[in-house]
C-alpha cells in the first residue's frame, strides 16, 4: 500500500482533532444548546430568563457589562452614554413622552411602549429597527412581555407589579390590547397595517367615518368577525359576502351585461356600481334578467399577490384592533 | 423532528437524483405522492425515528455528505470547461489533458452524490412527513423540473466525459451549420438583453435576473457562437453541463431559501401566492451566489488535494511536474473564487438581516456569534495557507527571489489581521477576572478590536495582501514590465474601459453617500457630516484611480498600481477602519455604509490593478521557464490542509445557515415541535462536521483511486 495515504489520514485526524477541541472549548466556555422555551412567571427573574433566552433581547442589547451587543441601547448603566440603568432611565423618558404626547406616561408605560411600538421613541443615535417581539419568530406572549418589563424596571427603577400586571394604566392597557390583537393576527404591526389599509382598502371601505369609499361594507367594528372571518373576507371575499353587498349580474335587452353592487332600486331604475365605483343607471324596463351571483365578489381576490405576507399580517393586526364601539 | 435537522440538514439540499437512473423514478414517485397530500403549516407535525437514531442528526449528516459530493460535482465542471477553453484558445494540449483529468474525477462522485441524494430524500420524507408534505405541496412544480434537469445534466456529463476524444478533432462543420449556431446565439443573446432590460420577467429580482443572465444565458450564447467544429461542440456540451448543474443547485436553493424567508404564504402558512414567488424568495439567489463561489473554491481545492496526493506519491520528475502544475491551477481557481466569497457572504448576510433582524442578530450576536469566531479562524487559515502555497511556489520561479523580501511583511499583515479578526468583543469571565479588569467584561484595549469596524478593516487587508502575493507570484520570472503604449490602442482602450468601470463602482456609491438624507437612516440632520465624509473619501479614491489609469497609459503602470493599492489600503483599512469607530459612537446606522464603501473600494482595486498588471507584463522577457515539480512536500500538505479546512468550513457555514431558523422548520410559518428543536452547541456541530469530513475524505480517496485505475487503463490502451 502506498504509505502516502495513511500519512495523509493521520494528518487529517490531527486537523479534525484540533477542530473538535475548539468546538469543545468554546462550548465549555459559552454553554448553549439548551431549550429556552421554559414557562416563566411575571417576575424580574422570569423576565431575565426571557431577555437572555427566548426573547433574543441580548442579540441587540447589553445590560451594563453583561453581553456584548451594541445594535440597540444598553439597558444597564454603561459609560457616559447611559449613566442610568433602564429602570431609572425610563422615568426620564416617560416625562419626555408625556410632554410630547400630552398624556401622562409612567416609567412602565414607556417600557411597554418601547416593546409594543418601538418606533414611537427612537433613542438618539439608533435606528428604528427593533423586531416585533410578539410576532414570529420571537412570538413572545403577553405574559412573557410583562416579565421582561418587570426585569427592566428592576434595573434601577421602582418595581410596581400592579402597574405591570394586574392594574395597568390606560396607556399600558391600550398597548397590551394592541399586543394581544397583533399576536392573535400572526404578529403583524398594526401601525404598519394602517398604511396597508390606506393603500389597498380605503378606496372602497369606510372605517370610523374616515372618509373612505362606500362601495364595500363599512368596516367599523370589523374585529367582531374574528381572525378567521377577516382572513376569509380578505383572501376569499366571495365566500364571506356581507348582506347587502351581493354581486348582481344584470343583462339588458340589448344583451349587455353589468356586474356590480345594486346600490339603488327605486323609481323604476336600478343602479349597478362596479368595482371601480362607476355607477350605471338602468331602466327596469330595459332589463332582461337580474340575478345574484354568490360565487363572485366585486372585491378583488388577488390581494395576496399584491401585498407581502408581512403586510398581510400588519393589515390583519390593524383590523383586529377595530373593535365594536361598545368594546372600545 | 427537528426542524433543525431539516435546517441543518439543508434538508434542503437537494435530494439529488443525479446519476443513478434507478433512483429517479422512485423519487419522482415520492414527490408525486407527497405533492398529492399537502400538509398545512398549522397541522400537528409528525416526527419519526429510524432505529432509534436522532432524526435531526441523521438528516443533518446525510445532507452534509450529499452537499460535499454535490459541491464537488458542481464545482469541478466549472473550471474543467474553463481550462478546456484555455487550452483550445492557446492551442496547448496540456490544458486539454488537465481538463480531462479533472473531469475523470467526476463520474464516481456523480453517482455517489445521487445515491446520497436518494438516501437524504428518503430520510426526509419518512422522518419528517408533515414538513416535507408541506414543502412538496408548494414546490411540486419546481420539484418536477428539478428531477427533469437531472436527465439533462446526466446526458451532458456522460457525453462530455465519454465523448472527449471522439469530439477532440475533426473537420470543421459546414458553413451553413455554423451560421445556424451563430443565429441561435444571437437569439439567445437577444433574450438575455430583454431579460436584463426587464422586458422579460419585469417583476424579477435584480440579483436573480443577473444570476440567470451571467450563468445561463450568456454562457449558452457564447457557447453557440464559438461552435465551429467538434471541439467547440464539446466545449458547448461542457457549458450546458454547467448550466444544468447550476440550475439544479438554484432550484434546490430556492427550497432552502424558502425555509428561511418564506414568500407567498399567509401567517398560517397557507400558500396564497404563486410558485414563482415561492421560488424567488428573498434569500434564494443570495444563497445561490454564495454557494456558486463556494462550490468553485471547494471543487478547486478537492481537485488540488488529488494533485497533492499524486505529487507526494510520484516516482518520476515528469509526474511531479505534472501534478505540481495541476495543484497550482487548482489553487489558483480556489483563490479566484475565495477572493469574492466574503463579498457574497456579506451580501447574503445583509439579505438575512433584511429578511429578519432577529435572524440577522442571532447570526452575528446570538447563538452563532462564537460559531462565526470559528469560521473566522477557518477562513483566515484558508487565506494564510493559500498565501503560503503561493510563496512556496515562488521557489520554482527563476527570478522570484527578488520578491522574497516582501513575504515577511505580507505575512506580518496577515497574521496581525487574523489576530484582530479573531479577537472577541468580550469573553465570559469569572467574577475575579471581571474584578481584575476594573469591573468590566471588556478589555480596555482589545475590546475595540472585537467590534465590526476593526473586523471590516482587517478582512479587507487580508484580501489585499493575498492579491499582492498573487501579483508577486505572477511577475516572478518576468524581467521587467513592458510598454503599454507599444501594445497599441487595444491595450490602452481596455485599460481605460475596465479602469473606468472599476472607478464607476466607487463613484456610484460616492454619489449615493453625497446625497443620502440622514432621515432615511433615522438620524437627525446634524449627523449628515458622517455620511458625507464617506462620500468625499470615495471621491478622493476615484481621483487616485484616474491618476493610476493615466500613469499606466504613459508607461508608469507600476507607479499607478502602487498608488491605487496604497490608497485603497490607506482608505479602507486606515481611514475608514478608524472612522468606523467614530461612526459607531455617533451615528451607528451609518456603519453599514462604511462597510459597503470598504468592500467596493477593494473590488475596484482588484479590477483596476489587475487590468494594468495584465498589460504591464504581457509577453515580458522571461528570466527562465517555470520549474514545475520543484516544490517541497510540505507545500503539498498545505494544499491538503486547504481542502480539509474548506470542507470543515462548508459544514460549519451550513450549520449556521440552517440553524439560523431557530426552532422553525419554515421561519415564522411552521414551527419545529420535535424534541430536537433547540439549536445544538458548537461542540455538537464540530462532531457532526468532523464525522462528515472524515467520511467524505475517505470517499475522495476511493474516488481518486478509481480515477487512477481508469487513467492507468486508458494509458495502457
Amino acid at each position: 500500500m502506498n504509505p502516502t495515504i495513511p500519512r495523509i489520514f493521520v494528518f487529517l485526524l490531527v486537523v479534525l482533532g484540533v477542530y473538535l477541541w475548539i468546538g469543545y472549548s468554546i462550548t465549555a466556555l459559552t454553554g448553549g444548546g439548551g431549550d429556552d422555551t421554559a414557562v416563566v412567571d411575571i417576575t424580574p427573574e422570569g423576565g431575565e430568563t426571557i431577555y437572555w433566552g427566548k426573547g433574543r433581547c441580548f442579540t441587540c442589547h447589553s445590560v451594563g457589562g453583561q453581553g456584548s451587543a451594541v445594535r440597540g441601547p444598553n439597558h444597564g448603566q454603561f459609560g457616559e452614554k447611559f449613566p442610568q440603568p433602564m429602570g431609572a432611565r425610563a422615568i426620564e423618558r416617560a416625562a419626555e413622552r408625556s410632554a410630547k404626547e400630552g398624556v401622562e406616561f409612567t416609567a412602565v408605560d414607556y417600557i411597554v411602549e418601547s416593546m409594543a411600538s418601538p418606533g414611537a421613541y427612537i433613542v438618539e443615535g439608533y435606528k428604528n429597527e427593533m423586531a416585533v417581539v410578539y410576532a414570529p419568530p420571537i412570538s413572545l406572549e403577553l405574559k412573557e412581555i410583562k416579565a421582561v418589563v418587570a426585569y427592566l424596571m428592576a434595573l434601577g427603577g421602582d418595581l410596581d407589579m400592579e402597574a405591570i400586571d394586574t392594574n395597568p394604566s390606560d396607556v399600558t392597557a391600550g398597548l397590551y390590547s394592541k399586543i394581544s390583537a397583533a399576536a392573535e393576527a400572526g404578529g403583524g404591526d398594526p401601525e404598519e397595517g394602517i398604511i396597508v389599509y390606506e393603500d389597498n382598502c380605503q378606496e372602497c371601505h369606510m372605517l370610523n367615518d374616515d372618509g373612505g369609499g362606500e362601495i364595500g361594507p363599512d368596516l367599523t367594528g370589523i374585529a367582531a368577525i374574528g381572525l378567521d372571518g377577516l382572513s376569509e373576507a380578505i383572501l376569499a371575499p366571495a365566500k364571506a359576502m356581507t348582506e347587502g353587498y351581493e354581486t348582481h349580474v344584470v343583462k339588458n335587452k340589448e344583451g349587455r351585461q353589468f356586474i356590480g353592487l345594486k346600490t339603488r332600486d327605486e323609481d323604476g331604475e336600478v343602479d349597478i356600481t362596479n368595482a371601480l365605483g362607476d355607477v350605471e343607471t338602468l331602466d327596469k324596463a330595459d332589463i332582461e334578467t337580474i340575478s345574484v351571483d354568490d360565487t363572485v365578489s366585486i372585491m378583488p381576490d388577488d390581494i395576496a399577490e399584491v401585498i407581502t405576507v408581512k403586510e398581510y399580517q400588519d393589515l390583519l393586526s390593524f383590523l383586529m384592533l377595530q373593535k365594536p364601539v361598545e368594546e372600545q | 423532528m427537528t426542524d433543525q435537522d431539516q435546517k441543518q440538514s439543508f434538508a434542503f439540499s437537494p435530494p439529488s437524483l443525479s446519476g443513478s437512473k434507478t433512483l429517479l423514478p422512485v423519487l419522482v414517485g415520492l414527490f408525486l405522492l407527497l405533492a398529492a397530500l399537502p400538509a398545512a403549516a398549522q397541522d400537528e407535525n409528525v416526527y419519526r425515528q429510524f432505529l432509534g437514531l436522532d432524526s435531526r442528526r441523521l438528516v443533518w449528516f446525510l445532507a452534509q455528505m450529499h452537499l460535499f459530493f454535490g459541491a464537488f460535482v458542481l464545482g469541478v465542471p466549472l473550471f474543467a470547461v474553463t481550462i478546456e477553453i484555455a487550452g483550445w484558445t492557446n492551442g496547448d494540449d496540456k490544458f486539454d489533458k488537465l481538463a480531462y483529468e479533472f473531469t475523470s474525477l467526476l463520474s464516481v462522485a456523480y453517482a455517489t452524490t445521487a445515491a446520497l441524494g436518494g438516501l437524504l430524500a428518503f430520510a426526509l420524507f419518512t422522518l419528517y412527513p408533515t414538513f416535507m408534505g408541506y414543502m412538496a405541496g408548494i414546490f411540486k412544480d419546481v420539484m418536477f423540473i428539478y428531477a427533469l434537469l437531472f436527465f439533462g445534466e446526466t446526458f451532458c456529463l456522460y457525453l462530455y466525459y465519454y465523448g472527449w476524444k471522439w469530439l477532440k478533432k475533426g473537420e470543421p462543420f459546414p458553413p451553413l451549420s455554423r451560421w445556424i449556431f451563430k443565429a441561435l446565439a444571437l437569439v439567445v443573446g437577444a433574450f438575455g438583453i430583454a431579460l436584463l432590460a426587464g422586458w422579460v420577467g419585469p417583476d424579477m429580482r435584480t440579483d436573480t435576473r443577473w444570476f440567470m443572465f451571467l450563468l445561463y444565458i450568456l454562457p449558452i450564447a457564447v457557447g453557440l457562437w464559438i461552435i465551429r467544429g467538434r471541439k467547440t461542440m464539446h466545449i458547448f456540451i461542457g457549458i450546458l453541463l454547467n448550466v444544468f448543474g447550476t440550475a439544479i443547485m438554484q432550484l434546490a436553493n430556492s427550497w432552502a431559501g424558502f425555509m428561511m424567508s418564506p414568500t407567498g404564504v399567509d401567517g398560517n402558512g397557507v400558500f396564497v401566492g404563486t410558485v414563482w414567488q415561492a421560488f424567488e424568495n428573498i434569500l434564494a439567489t443570495p444563497i445561490a451566489i454564495h454557494r456558486m463561489l463556494g462550490n468553485l473554491a471547494f471543487g478547486g481545492l478537492v481537485a488540488g488535494s488529488y494533485a497533492a496526493v499524486k505529487f507526494i506519491s510520484s516516482q518520476t520528475q515528469e509526474e511531479r511536474a505534472h501534478y505540481d502544475w495541476m495543484g497550482y491551477i487548482s489553487n489558483l481557481v480556489a483563490i479566484v473564487a475565495l477572493i469574492p466569497l466574503p463579498f457574497a457572504g456579506y451580501y447574503l448576510g445583509r439579505e438575512v438581516y433584511s429578511t429578519s433582524a432577529v435572524m440577522g442578530n442571532n447570526m452575528m450576536g446570538g447563538d452563532f456569534s462564537w460559531t462565526f469566531i470559528i469560521q473566522a479562524m477557518l477562513v483566515g487559515s484558508l487565506f494564510l495557507i493559500s498565501n503560503y502555497y503561493l510563496w512556496s511556489g515562488m521557489t520554482r520561479i527563476p527570478g522570484a527571489q527578488r520578491y522574497y523580501k516582501f513575504i515577511k511583511w505580507i505575512l506580518l499583515a496577515i497574521i496581525l489581521s487574523l489576530a484582530v479578526w479573531l479577537t472577541p468583543h468580550n469573553l465570559p469571565l469569572s467574577s475575579r477576572e471581571v474584578g481584575e479588569m476594573g469591573g468590566s467584561q471588556y478589555h480596555p484595549v482589545l475590546k475595540f478590536l472585537g467590534l465590526m469596524p476593526a473586523k471590516n478593516a482587517v478582512v479587507n487587508l487580508i484580501i489585499l495582501a493575498t492579491f499582492f502575493s498573487f501579483l508577486l507570484y505572477r511577475r516572478g520570472n518576468m524581467e521587467n514590465s513592458v510598454s503599454v503604449r507599444k501594445q497599441g490602442n487595444g491595450a490602452r482602450l481596455t485599460i481605460i474601459i475596465v479602469g473606468a468601470l472599476a472607478i464607476a463602482i466607487v463613484a456610484q456609491y460616492a454619489w449615493v453617500m453625497l446625497r443620502l438624507d440622514p432621515a432615511e437612516l433615522d438620524l437627525p440632520a446634524d449627523r449628515v457630516g458622517y455620511i458625507r465624509t464617506i462620500g468625499w473619501a470615495l471621491v478622493v479614491q476615484c481621483g487616485v484611480g484616474v491618476i493610476a489609469i493615466l500613469l499606466a497609459l504613459i508607461d508608469r503602470g507600476k507607479l499607478g498600481q502602487g498608488l491605487y493599492l496604497a490608497s485603497t489600503a490607506l482608505n479602507v483599512t486606515g481611514f475608514l477602519g478608524v472612522y468606523g469607530f467614530v461612526v459607531m459612537e455617533k451615528a451607528s446606522p451609518v456603519l453599514r455604509n462604511v462597510a459597503v464603501s470598504q468592500f467596493l473600494q477593494l473590488i475596484s482595486c482588484l479590477i483596476l490593478v489587475g487590468v494594468i498588471d495584465a498589460f504591464l507584463f504581457r509577453r515580458a522577457k522571461s528570466l527562465g521557464a517555470m520549474q514545475w515539480g520543484k516544490m517541497t512536500t510540505r507545500s503539498q500538505y498545505a494544499l491538503l490542509l486547504l481542502t480539509f479546512v474548506i470542507t470543515m468550513n462548508m459544514g460549519l457555514m451550513g450549520f449556521i445557515r440552517s440553524g439560523l431558523r431557530g426552532d422553525w422548520h419554515i421561519f415564522g410559518v411552521m414551527r419545529d415541535t420535535s424534541d430536537w428543536a433547540a439549536t445544538p452547541t458548537n461542540f455538537v456541530m464540530t462532531q457532526q462536521v468532523s464525522a462528515a469530513v472524515l467520511l467524505f475524505m475517505i470517499g475522495c480517496a476511493f474516488m481518486f483511486w478509481l480515477g487512477g485505475i481508469a487513467a492507468k487503463g486508458g494509458e495502457e490502451k
